[in-house]
Order: structure tokens, then sequence, then C-alpha cells
């Protein structure tokens, strides 16, 4: 269990948006209600179980609200988050987005620079089961992943670490991509 | 067809079954073969800390699909290997766990307290023979209940319960799992409706989806392996790596102590290890069988069992043979009888379950649940041939492990030696990779980030992610039975509580929900307190 201030925040906060799902987003974008009629028969409509859900997590977001408040000992962890947290997840998914980018622009932008870009000029579409083209991408932005992340949680960069990187997308190509003609590797996929 | 007939057409169906290759002339039946080759990885992934079981089968069976395709051919095959990575890992886990006090698996924790100051002792060898012979003992009994019961309780439920009984036992199994799984049943509750909130957006019966906000991403729903490889496995990964970059501690290389005197396991240790092992099979086996409730418990209440029937000189916790055997019982009797609601309810009670569900509903033809077992005399039921097979693939799994299960462990003992910072940067990549390669569009990577981040916060805030998958796997059904019920009723309202089965259930639901809810008193044993605070 979180502190009571902690729980009952986290409480309250999925209080708030259960209502708010119950509320507005549900009635607003579903076509039919809950319940409706047609052709003098009731039927269940598709409004039905998502405000079954947000009813029920505002109900046990509720007693749980009481339950924290009403808690005798208050012995339990610190808040969830804090400043640390949110730099990490901040670090984290810079690299997420780089290698991620990395992994989808590569592939295309070195082969416009390898043809041009004139009408004669093959596609990436073209090429993307051909080698080595279908591996730029996820050899790429595959290795800056691994490498990223365990650098972020080590905190300095070694050698060692970036070939662990490189070997371990190759085995990934050699476990998905080798074996099969029909499997595509990110992101040869979205072209 | 006959009761021995069907069982028979299932023990056929994987030894006589489609060939892998051929040697000599004979052809190697692919479903044993992948049986074995899936007990392998179980055992090498289950000895790794940092991967388990449940992570093996997710990135597995997209690869599996790859090869097999999506044809009833390929069920057997790819729902064998998926057992024997859920039987190989239940014994690779207690491997890092003895040699160097660090559990490969959640529920080897109990195993460290004992086998770890055997290792310490010199005594390294007999501790691995007794946890793979406690294992394999009580992974064989948890078949054999399984064989037993899963087919009985399912000819029930098709027998006694229509629709409105059904949607009430859904009901009742998603409050149960919410309310024992985690230290808040409210939580639990929570998550399990925003499972079920989840899972109906972009989903329903009208032609608009519903809840998509006009966006083509959302149209077509969640895809449900970005939610459950986000959820139970990047969430964790997420967690674990924060963990790890905040203590910016390497792992230091584990120590590794010679082995020294006799390292056998005699029969008469056998006999001695023997009442320890039925008491925590049958522990392990009853907990297993409730969905929810986890192997983690089971080899917690096995451990606790067997203290107080201890009476030998070592005491539980200093190294004694009979408490690696207690726990490593327990806990390996929860893989069969966890497989009963599935097989039977079709409910997953667990995430290894989940994954088997999961293969059963990408590949088509098998649908778990109680119609599995219909015993069709003048038609063959395919989906019972199915069933008799993967028990089948189970006993085989079962054979290897008490043949060769023991040396693979030895063996294994090189793999706790990867460094996690190392692996789960990899293990993030290779989840991302097998993810995309079963939807081919980038968006579902973004889709599994987003649950990543659910999971990773759900973890944060102390809410159990389980009820939340479950719910989100069984909310189709719930909707459907639901649907059916009411319009069955002649639209009454009170549709679920026209019947006394439904009733008996609902009140089942709001029982176990008010009875976990209450405070409850320390334990008098240390390990069940540990566990429950876990």
């Amino acid at each position: 269990m979180l502190n009571q201030t902690a729980e009952i925040t986290v409480a309250i906060i999925i209080l708030v948006f259960a209502l708010f799902v119950a509320m507005l987003w549900v009635p607003i974008d579903s076509e039919t209600p809950a319940f409706y009629t047609f052709r003098r028969q009731t039927n269940i409509g598709d409004a039905f179980l998502p405000l079954v859900a947000a009813v029920g997590m505002a109900v046990f977001a509720a007693i749980h609200v009481i339950l924290s408040w009403r808690r005798v000992r208050d012995d339990g962890s610190d808040a969830p988050f804090d400043a640390l947290s949110m730099l990490y997840l901040l670090i984290f998914f810079g690299i997420m987005a780089v290698s991620l980018g990395l992994m989808f622009w590569s592939g295309p932008l070195l082969l416009s620079q390898f043809y041009g870009s004139g009408e004669s000029a093959p596609t990436y579409r073209q090429m993307r089961s051909s080698f080595p083209w279908k591996y730029i991408g996820f050899v790429v932005g595959g290795t800056v992943m691994v490498f990223g992340l365990i650098t972020l949680v080590e905190g300095r960069m070694r050698w060692n670490r970036l070939l662990i990187a490189i070997l371990s997308v190759l085995v990934l190509i050699l476990i998905f991509d080798v074996p099969f003609d029909t499997i595509l590797l990110p992101p040869n996929g979205d072209f | 067809m006959s009761v021995l007939e069907y069982i028979w057409a299932g023990v056929l169906a994987v030894f006589a079954g489609p060939a892998a290759f051929h040697i000599f002339g004979f052809g190697v039946p692919i479903t044993p073969l992948m049986t074995f080759v899936g007990f392998l990885l179980g055992i090498v992934g289950g000895a790794t800390p940092g991967l388990a079981g449940p992570f093996l089968m997710a990135i597995s069976l997209p690869i599996l699909l790859s090869i097999f395709g999506f044809t009833p051919d390929a069920l057997l095959p790819v729902l064998g290997f998926l057992v024997g990575v859920m039987k190989g890992a239940t014994v690779g886990g207690a491997v890092p766990a003895i040699l160097f006090n660090t559990p490969g698996t959640p529920d080897a924790m109990m195993t460290t307290l004992d086998g770890y100051p055997m290792a310490r002792r010199g005594q390294a060898g007999k501790a691995l023979r007794t946890a793979h012979f406690s294992s394999v003992s009580g992974d064989t009994f948890s078949d054999l209940v399984l064989f037993t019961c899963a087919p009985f309780l399912a000819i029930a439920v098709e027998a006694y319960l229509g629709f409105t009984e059904k949607a009430a036992l859904i009901i009742l199994s998603l409050a149960f799992i919410a309310a024992v799984v985690g230290a808040s049943p409210m939580k639990g509750m929570i998550a399990a409706f925003f499972g079920l909130f989840v899972a109906s957006i972009g989903t329903g019966q009208d032609i608009y989806p519903r809840l998509s906000l006009g966006s083509d991403s959302l149209s077509n729903g969640v895809p449900m392996i970005a939610a459950v490889m986000g959820v139970l496995i990047l969430g964790e990964v997420l967690v674990a790596l924060e963990r790890m970059w905040r203590d910016r501690r390497e792992r230091v290389t584990p120590e590794v102590i010679a082995d020294s005197g006799d390292q056998k396991l005699s029969w008469k240790e056998r006999r001695a290890l023997a009442p320890f092992i039925a008491l925590s099979a049958f522990i392990g086996a009853v907990i297993g069988a409730l969905p929810g409730i986890g192997s983690t418990l089971a080899a917690t209440l096995g451990y606790a069992s067997g203290q107080k029937m201890h009476k030998g000189p070592v005491a539980f916790g200093r190294g004694t043979p009979e408490g690696v055997a207690a726990t490593e019982a327990a806990n390996s009797a929860v893989s069969g009888s966890n497989l009963i609601p599935v097989l039977s309810l079709g409910i997953p009670g667990n995430v290894g379950a989940v994954f088997i569900i999961l293969a059963a509903e990408s590949i088509g033809g098998f649908n778990p649940g109680p119609s599995v077992f219909r015993f069709t005399t003048d038609t063959v039921n395919p989906e019972l041939v199915i069933a008799f097979g993967l028990f089948t693939a189970m006993m085989f799994a079962n054979i290897l492990n008490w043949i060769i299960g023991g040396r693979i462990m030895a063996a294994c003992g090189i793999m706790s030696r990867i460094p996690n910072q190392v692996l789960l940067p990899i293990v993030l990549l290779l989840t991302l990779t097998a993810v995309y390669v079963q939807e081919t569009d980038f968006t579902v990577i973004y889709f599994t980030l987003a649950f990543a981040v659910l999971g990773y916060l759900m973890r944060k805030i102390k809410m159990p992610t389980l009820p939340f998958v479950i719910a989100f796997i069984l909310a189709g059904n719930l909707e459907s039975g639901i649907r059916q019920a009411f319009s069955a009723s002649g639209a009454d309202p009170l549709f679920l509580f026209r019947s006394p089965l439904s009733v008996l259930f609902l009140a089942l639901a709001v029982g176990v929900i008010i009875l976990f809810s209450r405070p409850s008193k320390p334990a008098a044993n240390k390990a069940v307190e540990a566990e429950r605070g876990a």
C-alpha cells in the first residue's frame, strides 16, 4: 500500500476520470445508448459495457477513498512519483523517440542518398525486402535503443556494450527474418 | 466416438501428426519436437533472472504463428511449445535461486531460503537434485488433477449453466482475481473495470466504433497483443530499469562455491522428502485451480506448511532439503491445475494461461471453454481431440523433465550471470519486434509503449495488472453473454437475478470482495507475511 495521502489522491484521480468517462465520453462517443428500443424490442446498446466499466471504476474508487481515509495504520510507502521518476521517464522516452525515429527513417533516407530521388530511382517499398535495405532501419534503430538504455542505466558508455547491442540486433534478425520470407522487420511493413 | 477413442485420437494427433523432418525414412513428429524445444527454452529462460515463463511464451507466440500459420494443424505444435516453456521455466527458476540467491522466477523466491544455504555448504548439486525431483513430482501430480477435473467441470458447466449463469460466472471470476491479486481488492476491481473499459474502445455492434474519438487508430480497437505485452512485460521492464537507474549499482559477479561431499539424492532421501512433496503438491494444485492466485502464494503456503511438519536436525531457512522440496513441489503443482479454469471455463487464471488463450484465439479452431469437452458420439469433436492432444504433450514434457530436466538445470547456472541492465533493453527490443512482426504496423509499437506506461503507472501505484489483462481478454465474452442473456430474458432488466445459480455467483462475487477487503491480522509465519506485502 502507498501512504494515506497518496492512496486518496490516486483514488480521487481515478474517480474524476471515471465520472468523465461515464457522463461525457461514453454518451457522446457511442452510436447507441446503454439500452434502446428498436421496432418494439429493447436491446443492449454499445454504450452499455463502457458505462458499466466507468460506473464500476467510480464506485470502487469512491469506496477506496473512504477506506483509505478511515485507515488506522499509515505505514505505507511514500508517494509513487517524484522528480527523479519524471526525469527517468523523460530520458527513457527521449532514447525511444530517437531510436524509433532512426528505425523508421534511416532506411528510406539512405536509399534516397544512394539512388538519388529521380523518377527512375527505386522506392523504399520496392527495396524493403532486399539486402541490405531491409535491415538498415532495424540495425541502426535497434542498436541505438539497446545501447542507449544500457548507457542510461550504467551511467557511462562502454564499447563492449555497443558490441552487445549490435550482436543482440543481429541475433534478432537471425531469429525473426532469416528463416522466414513472409515476416517483415520494423519498419518495413509500413512502406 | 467413445471416451477412450477420443483419448487415443489425442495421443495419435501428437505422435502420429505431421512430421518435422525424416531420419532414415522415419518421420519425426512436429508436436513432440516443439514441446521438447519449448521445454529447453523454458529451463534456460527460467534460469535467467529477468526472464520468466510468461515472457518467453509472449515473445515466442508471433514467431510460432509465422512458422505454423493459422491452420488447425498449427494448434498442437504451438500449444505443445508453450506448455513446454511453462514447465521448463518452472524448474529452471530454481537454478539461480540455489546457486546465487537470486530467484530466476518470482515463485522461486522461497527456494533461496534453503537452497542457497545448502549451496554455501557445498551441497549445490544435492539442492538442485532435490528441487528437480520435487518440482517434477508436483508438476506431474498437478497435471493428473487437470486431466481428471477439467472435463468433469466443463461438462457440469455446459449442462447446468445458461447465458445468464455464464455471464455471472465471468463476473465472479473477475471479482475473485481482482480480490486476491495484490494488497487491495478495491484497486483490483478498479483495474478489472478499467480493463473492460479499454477493451470496449473501438469495438461493439454498431457501425460507428464506440469511444474511438473519430480516430482511425482507435476504430479497429486496441490490439490485444499490444495491451497484454505492454502492461505485463514492458511495464515491468520500465520499472526494473528505473530501479537500476536509481541504484546505479552494477551486478556483482556472484561467487561460485565448489561442491563438496555427496551430491546425489538417494532413494532413502527421496522417501524422506515424499511427505513434504505430497503436502505441497496438494496445496499447489488446489491454489492453482483458483483463478488469480499465483504460484508464489502456493510456494509460500507450501513452505509454511512444510515448516510446521519438519522435525529434522537442520531447521527451515538454514539449508534443509525439505525446505527446497516443500517450495518447489508447491510452485510446480500450480502449473497444471491453473489450466483447469482455462480449459473448462475459458477463463485464464494466470499470466501463463493468458498466452495459451491468446495462441488458441490467434490460430482459431480451438476455443478453450466448456464446449471443448463435448463427448459427441455420432460426430468427431475436433476440439476435444486437441484437448487430449494437449494433455498428451503435457505428459510428454513431464517425461522429458523426469529424464533430462535435472541435467539441463545443472548446465544452466551460467545464465544467472547475465547482468539485468544488459538483458532488459534487449528484452524491450525483442518484445517490440515480436509485436511488430505480428501486426506489421508501426502504430502497434506506439500502442505497446502506451500500455507499457500504463503498466508502469499501475505498478507505481501498487495496482495489480493481472485483473486488467484478464478483464481485457474476457470483455468480449462477457458483453456477448450479457447481450444474449438479456435478449433471451425478453429484455427483463433484472435478468441477472432471475436464476438461483446466477444470484449465487453474484453473491459470492460480492462476498469475496468484502472478505478480502477486511483488514488482515499480521500472519504468524514471516514467509506468509512477506508474501502478503509483496
